[in-house]
């Protein structure tokens, strides 16, 4: 046989391998480049959706935040009970009416509260959740902690917190106080009331004595302790 | 009948099973390497684009256990998952590492008000409709459809989001359906057998008359 029906023969074999290399190769690595579309259709269409870049704009955002002094018409504005609250110029000490106590709200309460606020009060909030143990670690670490400037999450169970009426605590998860920022733009309003109403529901619990239960529930608690353990 | 006779040299007898072994074979080849190399687990699926901050969903959601939707908050409630402005990160990175070259565009954003370009990972194409709401919260965990989230370092796409895929599980939900309540637990599986957890699916999609539509409108609008 000519040596030329080999070589081609060969060539075309080796060739022939390179297409399942490739795929092979993009099968099971994770890559920067671009995906490939073979073919577009409609895939990018010259419109804007959520969150897209515009060039158009100096901050490149397409969507347009609102313009200085103005609020959007469907925003949810309510400047009393609800919205702020304030009842008659002081604390609310009462959910709004239009959010009545329920169970369910109080549900919804811890199961926001566990999205939200764990991390950095903990789970019955005395301010030891996980953040704030890791951040205690890096500020007494300066050589890991790039500066880290940590103060302990409140203690929901400090006497002057107890104390607070349920439209003060609503008022610090919503614009946020002292290191803690504001969740307003985070958490929906009616989220942040039903959080709140959890707060309370939590700060009570601490100190539940058995007389608080109703005769008929008291058999079937379970014991559960939520006391952190002592420490150093 | 001249006297000069055309004699086929002797290798020429391997050409008719070499053109038999070539034809058989490059059909075969062909439609292997077609179906390999446009389907999207190839062209898709592992894309991992660079991000502007080193930010690790491994460690915040992973080991800071910090649930998706604090960052995600609008994924129960709306068609987009947004992608966390700055201010959320500012919870935190104001006190935590707050001198770190890593968390310094962190910063310059927060001062100057411009958004972080963070590159999309996921992107269907725009003439299909996706809503997220409407999974979480009949119970689709993020897991079906970001795979392992909590475990990457940089996220990338786990699934081929194509029609095909979409489909799959349009048509039988059921090992995708758990309580609304755990969506956002990456790692959470069913307690007990196959079956026991079989059946627990079947009872809630009967019992939360869960029935994703296979129509076109549905997701082409
Ligand atoms: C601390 C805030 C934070 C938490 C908690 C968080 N994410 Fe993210 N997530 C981000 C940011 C910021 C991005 C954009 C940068 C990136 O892609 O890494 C992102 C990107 C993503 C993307 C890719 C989006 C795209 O561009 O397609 C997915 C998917 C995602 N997150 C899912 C999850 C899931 C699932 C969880 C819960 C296990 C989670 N995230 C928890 C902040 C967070
Ligand atoms: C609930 C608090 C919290 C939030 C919110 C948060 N982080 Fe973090 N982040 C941490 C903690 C704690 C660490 C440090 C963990 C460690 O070093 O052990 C960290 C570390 C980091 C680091 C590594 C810094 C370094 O120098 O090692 C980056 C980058 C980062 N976060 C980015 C982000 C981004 C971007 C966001 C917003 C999408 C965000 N974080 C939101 C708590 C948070
Ligand atoms: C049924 C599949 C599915 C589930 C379940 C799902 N996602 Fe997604 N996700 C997608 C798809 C598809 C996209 C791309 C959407 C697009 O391009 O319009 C996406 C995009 C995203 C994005 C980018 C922003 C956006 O909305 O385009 C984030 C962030 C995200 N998902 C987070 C989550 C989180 C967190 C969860 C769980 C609470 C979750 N996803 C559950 C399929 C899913
Ligand atoms: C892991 C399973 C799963 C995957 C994957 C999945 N879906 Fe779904 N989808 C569901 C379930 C479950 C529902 C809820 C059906 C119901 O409420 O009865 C749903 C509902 C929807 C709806 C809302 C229908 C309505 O009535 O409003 C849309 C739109 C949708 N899916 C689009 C998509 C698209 C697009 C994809 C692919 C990118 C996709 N889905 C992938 C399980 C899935
Ligand atoms: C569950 C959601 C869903 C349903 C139902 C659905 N599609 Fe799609 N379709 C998609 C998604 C997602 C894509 C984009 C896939 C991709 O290319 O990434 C797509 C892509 C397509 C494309 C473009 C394919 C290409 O070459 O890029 C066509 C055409 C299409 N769909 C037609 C239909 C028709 C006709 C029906 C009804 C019989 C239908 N689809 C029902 C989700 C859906």
């Amino acid at each position: 046989m000519p040596k030329f029906f080999v070589y081609l023969g060969l060539t075309v074999i080796v060739l022939a391998m390179l297409p399942p290399a490739l795929i092979a190769r993009a099968r099971t690595r994770n890559t920067d480049a671009r995906r490939i579309h073979y073919i577009q259709d409609m895939d990018n269409q010259p419109k804007y959706r959520a969150q897209h870049a515009n060039p158009i704009f100096a901050d490149g955002r397409a969507m347009r935040p609102p313009v200085e002094g103005t609020i959007s018409r469907t925003a949810d504005v309510d400047a009393g009970h609800r919205g702020r609250g304030v009842v008659g110029g002081a604390w609310a000490t009462t959910l709004p009416p239009e959010l009545p106590m329920t169970m369910e709200r109080l549900e919804r309460g811890q199961e926001r509260y566990e999205i939200y606020c764990t991390m950095c009060h903990g789970v019955a909030g005395y301010g030891d959740g996980i953040i704030n143990k890791r951040a205690n670690e890096l500020m007494n670490n300066p050589a890991i902690g790039n500066g880290t400037a940590w103060v302990q999450p409140k203690n929901i169970h400090e006497p002057e917190i107890r104390e607070q009426p349920v439209g003060q605590i609503f008022n610090s998860i919503t614009n946020g106080i002292r290191n803690m920022s504001g969740y307003g733009a985070q958490i929906p309003v009616d989220d942040r009331w039903a959080i709140a109403a959890y707060v309370k529901a939590l700060q009570r619990s601490q100190s539940a004595r058995m007389e608080d239960v109703p005769p008929s529930r008291r058999g079937s608690l379970p014991v559960i302790d939520l006391m952190p353990a002592e420490e150093e | 009948m001249g006297r000069y006779h055309f004699v086929f040299p002797r290798w020429s007898n391997l050409l008719l099973p070499g053109a038999l072994v070539v034809g058989a074979v490059t059909p075969l080849y062909v439609v292997l390497v077609v179906a390999y190399g446009f389907s999207p687990k190839t062209t898709d699926v592992g894309y991992e684009p660079a991000q502007p901050v080193p930010f690790s969903h491994a460690l915040h959601a992973g080991e800071l256990g910090m649930d998706c939707r604090y960052c995600h908050n609008t994924v129960e409630r709306a068609a987009k998952a947004a992608i966390p402005p700055t201010q959320t990160c500012m919870n935190c990175h104001t006190q935590i590492h707050k001198d770190s070259p890593q968390i310094a565009p962190l910063l310059e954003s927060y001062q100057s008000g411009n958004p972080i370009a963070w590159n999309r990972v996921h992107d269907l194409p725009d003439f299909a409709f996706f809503d997220h709401s409407a999974h979480v919260t009949r119970g689709v965990s993020c897991v079906s459809c970001h795979g392992r989230i909590d475990r990457m370092e940089v996220v990338y796409q786990h699934e081929p989001l194509s029609m095909g895929w979409c489909l799959e599980c349009h048509r039988n939900p059921d090992e995708a359906l758990r309580d609304p309540a755990l969506v956002t637990d990456l790692g959470w599986t069913f307690e007990g057998t196959a079956e026991e957890a079989a059946a627990e699916q079947a009872r809630w999609k009967e019992l939360h008359q869960i029935n994703p539509s296979q129509d076109c409108s549905t997701c082409h609008r």
